[in-house]
């Protein structure tokens, strides 16, 4: 693409939610492929981020629409974002919690060591 | 210009991402997050939501990665515990896995028919004429606190919970009390034990029985 096409380009509903679902792979990635508890925890809110993403984009793509539902659809999105948030809030208290209590007990953040629960 | 801005940070918002999940300290890792974090600030500011562009910044920018950079400096994890012992057929399982999953949902966005519907394929269209108050704290804050009031308040609820657990957990374990003496003799007699006296705790709360605990590691947490 050359750079007058990106300048006239706009971008739709399935740029945003492409690039919402791509983060949300790196996450997966990062869960699956990594042994440091700090990074899958990050990885999980890279995860969280993306959803969060794809809704805002959705909410934004009712707004064209005639009438007051799709505003009210907008704002529903938003307020789920909200929520998001805040349990992503709670989850990485927790996790992070958790992972200290771990090192305490294990001495290693590295998740392939902590195996107390497989005995 | 919205495009070029949606494009831009797009752009840069993945490859922090990438450098995320592949930075071995976590340190390098929590920065490009907070680049990441604020990338997509941009992104909700673009896409008509400034109310969650600040909240982004002030929560997960603000209060998460000061979170995670305080565990990272109470675990001070040297160099060599930092090295990871991924095997690569792990590694390229992940990769095939989540690419997997990149396509699929592709696919998915392809076949949708809201995302083939004429008012979502510009998001940067002008709003109708109903829409312009949305995204501000004005709009959330009333949606909030009428129509979404019971899921606010078990919002609150599962944040005192995690605020409880996280002191649960991170607190000391202190040695267990030991039991009254008529609690003993019960526990005794029910067993039928021949010795006087039952076993004594070994494993402290939070360690396994026989590791005997060391003073200079307890000093240190």
């Amino acid at each position: 693409m050359t750079i007058a096409a990106i300048l006239l380009a706009a971008f739709g509903l399935k740029e945003a939610l492409l690039l919402a679902s791509a983060i949300f792979s790196v996450g997966v990635f990062g869960v699956l492929s990594r042994q440091n508890v700090l990074v899958i925890l990050m990885s999980v809110e890279l995860m969280l981020n993306g959803a969060n993403l794809a809704l805002v984009a959705l909410g934004r793509a009712f707004l064209a629409e005639k009438g007051t539902a799709g505003p009210r659809a907008a704002s529903l999105a938003q307020v789920f974002v909200v929520m998001v948030l805040a349990v992503a809030a709670a989850e990485a208290a927790v996790g992070l919690a958790i992972l200290l209590a771990a090192y305490r007990r294990w001495r290693t953040a590295n998740a392939g060591e902590i195996s107390g629960l497989s005995g | 210009m919205d495009a070029i801005a949606f494009y831009v940070s797009g752009i840069v918002s993945l490859i922090a991402s990438l450098l995320v999940v592949t930075r071995r300290n976590p340190v390098h890792g929590a920065v490009f997050l907070v680049l990441f974090f604020a990338t997509v600030s941009l992104e909700f500011l673009i896409l008509h939501a400034p109310f969650l562009a600040v909240i982004q910044v002030l929560v997960y920018a603000g209060a998460i990665m000061v979170l995670y950079l305080f565990v990272i400096m109470l675990l001070s994890l040297k160099p060599e515990e930092l090295k990871e012992e991924v095997k690569a057929g792990r590694r390229v399982l992940a990769g095939a896995f989540s690419g997997g999953l990149f396509l699929l949902l592709a696919y998915a966005i392809r076949q949708s028919p809201r995302v083939a519907s004429p008012s979502a394929a510009d998001l940067t269209a002008p709003v109708g004429p109903a829409a312009p108050g949305v995204g501000t704290t004005e709009a959330i804050g009333l949606e909030l606190f009428q129509s979404q009031v019971l899921p606010f308040e078990l919002v609150s609820v599962l944040i005192l919970l995690a605020i409880i657990g996280a002191i649960h957990l991170t607190r000391k374990q202190r040695a267990a009390p030991a039991p009254s003496v008529p609690l003993r003799q019960a526990a005794t007699i029910a067993r039928g034990a021949l010795s006087p006296e039952p076993r004594p705790f070994t494993g402290g709360a939070g360690r396994p029985a026989g590791e005997p605990v060391r003073p200079a590691e307890e000093a240190v947490l």
